[in-house]
Parts: C-alpha cells; structure tokens; sequence
C-alpha cells in the first residue's frame, strides 16, 4: 500500500517527518518498505498483513497515524446533495447469487460532464502510481484507495435493459474487461451483467462496452461486498489481479460500502457535475452486528508480561474505534468496529493494546525457569555417524527431496511400490518423492565431476519416502554414499562407521542376486525366465503373506485345497508360488517333508515358520525379493524331491540394475543371536548406470538405513578388562574352491577357534591354477588366539589351528597350503 | 620349574627384547640391549636356557622348540634394528633435515554448512532446555492446517502455495501435502504431550517458490515452543534474546515489530542488533524470524486449556541465517554440493 503523505495530511495533522511516521507505523505493524519523493509529495510504501484490509485505504493508515501519535481522525462526511426522481425509478438490481455477492448498491448520477481531472486529484493519483483516466473514472480510484472499497462506474445508457443482473457466469461465456483483453469464464465466477451480457467480472474488473467515455452522460455507482473466496479463485483462475480483487480477496468493511458509494457520488457531483438521483438500491445483507468483547485486564501482564494499566489500554481501543460498552476496574467490553475483522476474541485485543502500547516496553531480561533437555539418540547415532563418515573423508550434501522420473525409476532398493508425486513439480520437473537418495547423490556426482573437481566423496542424510497404502507414508531415515573408492573400500568405511557407533558389531554381507538371471538362464537353458512386472510382484507380495499366514495356521492343507477348488486365481497362484519358492530353497529333506504333508501325511507336516525364516534369510520373502514361479498349471503340482524347476526370476535383478551384477551385495547386521536387520545396499554402479548419470568415472555407493544403525549402537559402552594374557598370531594359507566366500570360511574358522579366536584378519588371496588347480584360490589370513586364563603355549596354538584346518577341510574341502 | 612358567618367562623376555631393540636410539643403545638379551655370557636369554635344564622330561621338546623360536625372533628384532640405525645414519649424513616438507595431509571430509548451523542452534536451544522433536514431512491438512488455526478460506491453504500429493498415491483419498512449516511437528508433540512443553523442531519444509538467489522450494526451519503455566512475552523476548546472544557472541539485544501469523496472537517479527563490522560497526537491526504467543484457538485445538497455560512458539529460516553467517550470496548453492563450496565450511 502505497500512502501519499500529501494525502494522509487531510484525515491527520502531520507534524512529524516521513522516517518518524514510517518508523512509528513499523513498530505498530506496518512495515516500512520505501520512501520517495513524487513531485512535491512523499509515496511512503507500507507492507500490510492479510488481516488488516482496513489498512488498504488512506483513511486506515491515517486512523494508525492519529491513535500512535494521539492526533485526531478528521474524516468527510459523504452526503452529496440528492434531487429529482428516485433511483429505483431510473434503474433496477437483482442478485441472483447472493453467495457470491452478498451486497450490491447502485446510485444513479446523471448529467455528468466527464473531463480530465483537476490537478490535485492527478497529483495524489500519481502519487501512489496510478495514471490519470478521466475524473469519474479517477474519483472511483480515489474513493478506493481513500477507504479500500472498491467502487465502479458504469455507463447508464450503454446498459441494454438500463439495469443490472448479478448472477453466475455461464459456462464459456466470454467477458471483454477494460485491460482490453477477452476472458472465458465458468460458473464459479461472478459476473454484473446487464439485461444481454456481462458487463463487469464481479470484485475483479470492469468491462470494456460499458466503461466510462467522454460521451457518458448517466452513471451507475456500483458499490458492492464480494465472497473474498470466489474473488480469490476467480483472479487466480484468469490471472488477472486487480486493485479491487486485492481489497475483495481479504474483505472489506460491510459498513463502509454505503459510505464509498456516497462518498464518490459527492466528488463526482463536485468535480463533474450532475444529478444524483433521490436514494439507493441496496440489495442483500446489511452488515452484521458485532458480538462484544470482553477484555480482562488481567490478561494483559498474563500474556505480555507487563502490567498495563486498565485505563491505558481503554484508551487504546477506544481510539482504535472499539465502541465501549461498559467498564470497570477488572475489565473493559467493548464491541469492535465494523471494518477490523480481525478482531473477535480476547486475545486479538490484547495484541491490539500491546502493538498500541509498545512491544519495546516488553523487558528482554526475564528469567525463564531453568529445564532439563536432551540430545535425542537419533541425534546422537547421526553424530557419530557423521564424525565417522567425514573423518573417512567424505562431504556432507544436501539435495532436493522430490526428484525427476528418470532418477527416481533408477533405483529403489526398499520398495517396489510407486514413487508419491507432488501434484505440481517441486522444480523443474522434479514431481517424485524420492525413494532412494543414491540417484540424487549420482547428480551431485555429475555436477562435481564436470566442475572438474578431482575427489567427490559425498554423504547424505535424508529421508526416503515409501509410499504404504493407507496412512501416511512411511519417511525413513537412511545414509547414503557415492565415492570414488571400490567396492572395498567403501566396504571398509561402512566396518569403520558400524564400529564408531558398537566396537562388537558385525556386518553380514549376502551378495544381490543380480546375476541371478543369467544364472538361471544358463542353468536351465529351455525355461522361459523373464522379469517380474510391478503388478505381479504387488499381487505377490500380498499373496505370499496370505499363504504362509494360512499353511502356518493348522488348516494349512485344507486351506490349500480349498483355494485350488475355488479357482481363485489369485490364490491359486499363492499356493503354487509357495511350492515353488518353497521348494526351490529347500533341502532335501524339507522338500521331502512338504511332499509328504501336501500327499496327506498330517503328522509329519513342515514347519512353514521354517520356510518363512529362510526364505527371509534369503531374501526373499519379508524383503519383497520374491522368486517367481513362472511354471504354471498343473506341472506345478507334480513336484517330486528331485525335480523341482527353478524358472524363477528374481526382482532384484531389475530393481537393482543401477548396481553391477557381481559388486553389489545387501547389508545386514546382528541385532541379536537370532535376529538380523536389513542395514542396506553397496554395490559399484554398472556401467549402464553411470551412462545414465553421464559419469566418466566409477563409484561405489550405497544406502543405510538409519533405524538399523541405532539398533546396534552401544551409546553408553561398558568397560570391559583387556587381556592380560600375550596373544599368539598364527598365518594360515587355505587352498579352496573358487565357490567359497570368505564369510563362510571365516565363520568356519571363527567357530573351529573358538573360545581363544580373538581376532581374524584377511590378508590377501591368491590365485595361480598351474599350483593350485583350476577354480581354486588359496586365501592367506592371520588368526589372532589368546585365551583368558593363561598364556597360550606354542602347541596348544597350533592344536587349534590344526582343528582350525580340519573344520574348514570338512566344512570347505579347504587345504592346508604347505 | 613347570613348562607353564618357563613359557611365560620366555614370553615376556622376547616382547622385552623387541621393545629395548626397537627403542634403541643409536648404536651404543642397541649394542646394550644385544648385551642384555642375546649376550653370549650373562644375556637374559641364556639364563632362560639354563633353565631348560629344570624342565621335566617330557615337557623338555616343547620347551625347546619355543626356546629356539623366541631366540630368532630376538635375533630378527636385532637385525631389522641394526638396518634401522644404518638408514637413518645414511639418510642424516646425506640430506640436511627439511622441517618444511609437508606432512601426508589426511583428507577430511566437511560437514554441510546447514548442517552445521543446525547444529549450532539445536546446541545453543539444548542449552536453554529445549528438547529436538522431529515429525513426518508429509502432513495432512489437519497438521499442516487446521489445528495451525488455518481455516480453509485462508490464502495459505490455497492449492498453488502448497505442494500436495497427488491423490493416485494417496489411497485414503484424505489430502496429503508436503509440509510448507514445521509447525506441524510442534501439533504433533502437544496432542501427545500434557505440559509443560519445550521443544525445537526442525527440518525440510517445502513451498512453491521459484528458485532464485534468496529462494528456493525446499528449505529448513527451526522453530522453538514452549507451553506452561505463566509464559509470557517477555519470556519469549529474552530467550530469543539469550538464543541470539549465543548464536552471535556479545551483547544483542531484540525488536517485535507486529505482524500476523495464524497460529500466534499477539504475533511478531523479531529483528536483532547487529554490529555491523563493514559499517564501521554501526548498530543495525536484521530481521531473525517471526514470534508469537501461541493462538487460544491452537492450544484448544490439541486439548489445552488456553485459561491455564499459555506458550510462545518462534521460528526461522535456516539457508537465510547460514548465509548471513557464512557470507553465501545465492541459496541454491547449498544444494548443488560443489565440492569447493562445501570444503569452505
């Protein structure tokens, strides 16, 4: 709002400079923007909240101005002088929406002399930045930016019918405004229309056939509420804000619509001559009463903090218009005035009074009342978290929640379910609640990488938003990585980042089935294996929780025939996905106990929490990373121990197709002796991932999930005694097939060792098939024994490690290399 | 004497021998730990092989064989020792010692400059007993909204400035939107929460802004609460007060200037006095953020009794007071994770 001092000086004596007044009306809530010089007169630019539409006009301002300075409001009448016939006789009005158009009026003026305004009027208008028109036209303008209610003058004669419809607009009707530009509208919009067509966009703008000429003669003063709502949307839809949408969107003063209209019909019969014809058409409601408020003095040092005195702040209201109604020494009821809104409870008084009084009488040196806090664990997992990742070397990055479908189709380790989209994208067209951090880390990488920046190391703590059906999604918090390392060595960042947070920790690491395919293909050349669509793997997912719940309950074989004679497909292909996953992880002997209890053998049934275990250590069912059946029919039935078909496909081949088939594995960590948690995802990204992400050089990344993390932080560790006893170091050098990782192996020899295995350290692998045959490796490592109860003797390391060598020959067929 | 105790003998002599050898300054201090330990006459080592001597039988083969091994490795020790003391002779006879050659620099990784900020203020909040509390950053309109005293006509609630979630993705058709103030976090806490409250809650918040120098659709908010009995404005004016004094060092002091926020009555912009250092440390006020005592209709919208507690709630902008603080001109910087950029914090 844009107030010229020139201007104000007519409602309030302005003994006082611009900076005072502006920094005055600043610290009652009128920020001050700017302040320049037009002609001979100030434009002072104040910001006005969205609760003080009052504060739209000079008159608001002027009335802030004589409350803070304690000035009088001097304010004109409006009662333009009225003769000849009745207005209802020259005209008529109908509101045909009241809804929209809660109150119309409409007063006649004719025999206007239309002509260029006087030069006052020209200045003020400047002033505030509007140009000149005509002086109708410029008196309409003035009334509004003199008390915010927007006015119109129409063009009597060039109303078909001389009259005016306020209704709905109709579907597609279109509506040529002032602005010289043609609109299509719709029946949410508001329209003034005359006996034929819209003539006004109700609130927004007038139209461009009954605008205001040189050769107008008789004009209808329109002075009307708007439902702020309608005006809201209606200037929003056609993008077409104006003065009077502005004032109409945060609503005007119900009491102050007659004042505007007689107040215009008095400058226009002053500076353009005229008639004004006896009365007004005022159509709908009258301004509602107010309901009284009642303010305890109490209150006020209960909230502010300081005593005011009671007849200071009746003062304050009264000045601000409230009427008072009674008083006593305890407090004040007073009903507010009709263009402050805002104000209907209590509260809104007490801020009135404290913004009136001063908010720098409020003291900064209260004493608050001490209290305990403390730093969540969450808080405390992400600190050690972070001073391991960056003592590691890695820069912490931050990118955008919601990312492009490209990126969010690249990987999504946690979730098969679809991405949650903004409605309108975040930036650019970024739409997707991002499952995975990694692909915006991949960006971050490209953006590094073309800035020519040699070591991109970067981390990233955020939430990952899966979508879960009902209910709000699930956002949880994971750890992402991107580096230039390998696969091992961003490994070893994550051992280091498990030990900052539990020294005992133990990372267990399964290799992703990504090859699984290829696997497959090769193993069973004529089956058909394909990858699972999202659509069936969602049927699945529910399906395989449906089946293991009802062949886990003691019905289960009833169950199953039932669902076979039912037909129900989707049932039907529960069971057999059961047989087939089931089977095709099973032993033998598993399989053979399944044979038996679906042949009818009730007593030996399986154990299907058996199954459900395995198939999650697996990872297969629990973690949605379901194998397929894709045998079908009857077929499917007829398994015997010994031919179970594995045309399954895994799906993580394809959810995981951003990672390398061979370096890529899923993270777990030991939460307890019997239970596991799924820690995350680490692979090298594919050589068609980094195509994707236009990176010239590898990385390895992964992703952690947070909730993991703080399931094996030891945040308050207990001293434990270290040994007193020497330790023994003894080198092994196994020779084994190339099949057997070195988790097994060192599980073995972990196990064989034991109680005097104190540590275990790989060393190095070796490969050579003129020494140690086709498909072998010898892999060389340190085993580190001490016992507790004395020092270990020459020979009773080495007893151990000759077990050490028989456990892994027996478990391995591992070979002790001379 | 027991094979057990002749072992531990041996024992501890070889890591003593490995120590004094591997200790050893110069040649004369080696040539007395090689007296010492491997001493043809009175070494240690040799008293410890008289002993083998007082082994029972059949213990003797052991406890000659881990004789024999704890010699070489004594004797290794000795070795690797003498060849240490001739290089570094070789080394100080050939080149003048250059104290100025840079140290093997190890690379530390930083810490984003939000992140560090954060941190700070959860620090200096911690130490004025607020609690963190963190919430979904996916609302529905009640949080985002209603219990906020955000009625439905409100500009706020407009589709345009918010960014809600398509309703494919949402299966109980109930709107869903990503959270445009943390405010919400703050609902949240007080429905399950009897007071006194005092909390901070932070974290992402969205708004449809176009991303330019000072915006950007996605930021960080931290906004402070405190409900109990008897809180007032005043208590609000001298936390912020105490926040600002520790975030800024020295003696700030704090403005209201009015404003309107639905969920605050009376509500507040804060400003703080800031020295400024390139104007001649001039005293001028900046904008901290917006204040206010919490709305009568919020407390009663999560089951408080607005005539036995009352509360302030305050919040700010994190990117805006990083980059005051860091000097960063342009906001987007801090999400395009130039590795340069983050390395300056």
């Amino acid at each position: 709002m844009i107030v010229s001092w020139d201007w104000l000086k007519q409602y309030v004596a302005l003994d006082m400079t611009p900076a005072e007044l502006a920094e005055r009306l600043m610290m009652a809530g009128l920020n001050h923007e700017d302040t320049h010089q037009v002609g001979d007169d100030w434009a002072i630019n104040l910001e006005v909240t969205s609760n003080r539409p009052d504060c739209l006009g000079h008159i608001g301002i002027a009335r802030e101005v004589a409350v803070l300075f304690e000035r009088e409001l001097k304010l004109p009448a409006a009662l333009p002088a009225s003769s000849g016939e009745r207005v209802t006789e020259l005209t008529d009005v109908t509101v045909e929406n009241p809804k929209q158009c809660p109150r119309y009026t409409a007063r006649v003026i004719r025999g206007v002399k239309v002509a260029p305004s006087p030069r006052w009027l020209v200045n003020r208008l400047a002033t505030v930045g509007i140009g000149a028109i005509n002086n109708v036209v410029d008196i309409t303008n003035y009334v509004l930016l003199e008390c915010g209610q927007p006015l119109h003058a129409f063009d009597l004669a060039r109303l078909a019918g001389r009259r005016i419809i306020v209704r709905q607009a109709r579907e597609g009707e279109t509506f040529l405004a002032i602005n010289h530009k043609s609109y299509v509208l719709d029946p949410s919009m508001c329209v003034i229309a005359d006996a034929q067509r819209a003539v006004g966009l109700g609130g927004v703008m007038g139209g461009a056939e009954s605008e205001v000429s040189p050769q107008t003669k008789e004009l209808l003063i329109e002075a009307a509420e708007f439902d702020p709502m309608s005006i809201r949307n209606t200037a929003r839809k056609l993008s077409l804000h104006s003065d009077s949408s502005y004032r109409f969107e945060r609503g005007v003063d119900p009491s102050g619509v007659d004042w505007a209209s007689r107040r215009t019909c008095e400058l226009i019969l002053e500076l353009a001559g005229g008639e004004l014809a006896a009365g007004v058409i005022d159509v709908g409601q009258q301004p509602a009463e107010r309901q009284p408020i009642t303010l305890r003095f109490d209150q006020l040092p209960r909230i502010l903090g300081i005593e005011i005195d009671g007849r200071v702040a009746r003062r304050i209201l009264s000045a601000l218009g409230n009427q008072e109604l009674r008083a006593d020494a305890r407090q004040v009821e007073v009903i507010p005035p009709s263009w402050r809104r805002d104000l209907s409870r209590e509260i809104d008084l007490v801020e009135e009074v404290a913004r009136i009084y001063g908010y720098d009488k409020i003291p900064e040196d209260a004493s608050v009342p001490m209290a305990p806090s403390h730093r969540t664990e969450t808080d405390r997992v992400l600190g050690k978290v972070r001073q391991a990742l960056t003592a590691a070397g890695f820069d912490e990055a931050m990118t955008l929640s919601v990312v492009e479908e490209p990126w969010s189709e690249a990987f999504s380790p946690w979730t098969t379910a679809a991405p949650l989209r903004s409605s309108t994208p975040v930036l650019r067209r970024a739409d997707r609640l991002r499952r995975s951090l990694v692909p915006s880390l991949l960006g971050a990488r490209q953006t590094n990488e073309s800035l020519a920046n040699p070591v991109i190391e970067l981390f990233e703590i955020a939430n990952v938003y899966l979508p879960r059906g009902s209910q709000l999604p699930e956002e949880e918090l994971v750890v992402s990585l991107t580096s230039g390392g390998d696969y091992f060595a961003v490994k070893g960042v994550i051992e280091g980042v498990l030990v900052a947070l539990n020294p005992a920790a133990e990372l267990l690491v399964r290799p992703i089935w990504n090859d699984l395919l290829e696997k497959e293909r090769k193993a069973h050349p004529d089956s058909q294996v394909r990858a699972i669509s999202d659509h069936e793997f969602s049927a699945l997912r529910r399906a395989i929780e449906i089946g293991i719940a009802a062949l886990a309950s003691h019905e289960r074989h009833d169950l199953f025939e039932r669902w076979r004679r039912a037909g129900d497909a989707e049932d039907l292909f529960v069971a057999e996905f059961l047989f087939q996953a089931g089977f095709s992880v099973l032993t033998a002997q598993d399989r053979q106990s399944l044979s038996l209890m679906l042949g009818g053998a009730k007593d030996n049934y399986l154990d299907f929490e058996a199954i459900r275990v395995r198939l999650v250590a697996l990872g297969l069912a629990d973690r949605r990373e379901l194998l397929m059946p894709l045998a079908t029919g009857e077929e499917s039935f007829a398994l015997t121990a010994e031919n179970s078909p594995s045309p399954y496909v895994a799906t993580s081949a394809r959810r995981h197709q951003l990672l390398d088939a061979q370096q890529a594995a899923e993270l777990w960590v030991r939460v307890a002796d019997d239970d596991e948690l799924l820690l995350g995802y680490l692979g090298q990204v594919s050589a068609d991932g980094l195509q994707q992400f236009e990176l010239r050089g590898g990385t390895t990344v992964a992703e952690l999930n947070l909730s993991a993390l703080a399931a094996i932080a030891n945040l308050i560790p207990q001293y434990v005694q270290p040994p007193v006893f020497p330790s023994v170091a003894r080198d092994l050098n196994l020779v084994v097939d190339e099949g057997v990782l070195w988790a097994e192996l060192a599980g073995t020899v972990r196990l064989a060792a034991a109680p005097f295995a104190e540590s275990l350290t790989f060393q190095d692998v070796y490969r050579n098939p003129e020494r140690l045959g086709p498909d072998k490796k010898s892999l060389l490592f340190t085993l580190t024994l001490r016992s507790p109860d004395g020092t270990l003797t020459g020979e009773q390391a080495d007893l151990v490690c000759s077990s050490v060598v028989n456990a892994c020959h027996a478990a391995h067929g591992a070979q002790l290399r001379a | 004497m027991a094979l057990a105790e002749f072992l531990a003998e041996l024992e501890s002599l070889e890591a003593a021998a490995r120590q004094s050898l591997a200790a050893a300054a110069d040649a004369s201090a080696l040539e007395a730990a090689r007296v010492e330990f491997l001493g043809a006459k009175s070494g240690r080592l040799k008293s410890v092989q008289k002993q083998l001597g007082t082994i029972p039988g059949p213990d003797k083969p052991a406890a000659g064989k881990r004789f024999n091994e704890a010699k070489l490795a004594i004797e290794a020790a000795l070795t690797m020792a003498q060849e240490r003391l001739e290089r570094s002779a070789t080394q100080a006879a050939a080149a003048p010692f250059d104290p100025t050659l840079p140290g093997p620099r190890p690379r530390l990784g930083h810490l984003h400059p939000l992140t560090q900020t954060i941190e700070e203020l959860k620090d200096i909040m911690g130490r004025l007993g607020f609690t963190v509390a963190t919430g979904p950053e996916i609302e529905d309109e009640r949080h985002n909204f209603e219990a906020l005293n955000i009625p439905a006509s409100h500009p706020a609630r407009d589709p345009l400035e918010n960014f809600y979630l398509s309703v494919a993705g949402v299966a109980t058709g109930e709107p869903l939107l990503l959270r445009s103030q943390t405010s919400t976090v703050q609902i949240r806490v007080m429905e399950s929460t009897p007071p006194p409250v005092r909390i901070i809650s932070l974290g992402r918040v969205y708004r449809p802004d176009t991303a330019d120098a000072t915006h950007y659709p996605m930021f960080h908010q931290i906004e402070g609460l405190l409900i109990d009995r008897k809180v007032t404005m005043a208590d609000l004016k001298s936390v912020l007060r105490l926040f600002a004094s520790s975030f800024l060092g020295g003696d700030v002091h704090i403005r209201f200037r009015p404003s309107f926020f639905p969920f605050t009555e009376p509500s507040v912009e804060v400003d703080m006095s800031w020295h400024d250092t390139h104007a001649g440390g001039a005293i001028r006020w900046i904008e901290m953020g917006g204040a206010g005592m919490v709305d009568p209709h919020v407390l009663r919208a999560v089951g408080y009794d607005p005539e036995e507690v009352t509360g302030f709630a305050f919040g700010l902008g994190v990117e805006r007071v990083c980059a005051r603080r860091h000097g960063v001109s342009d906001i987007r910087e801090f999400y395009r994770n130039d590795v340069r950029f983050l390395h300056q914090f």
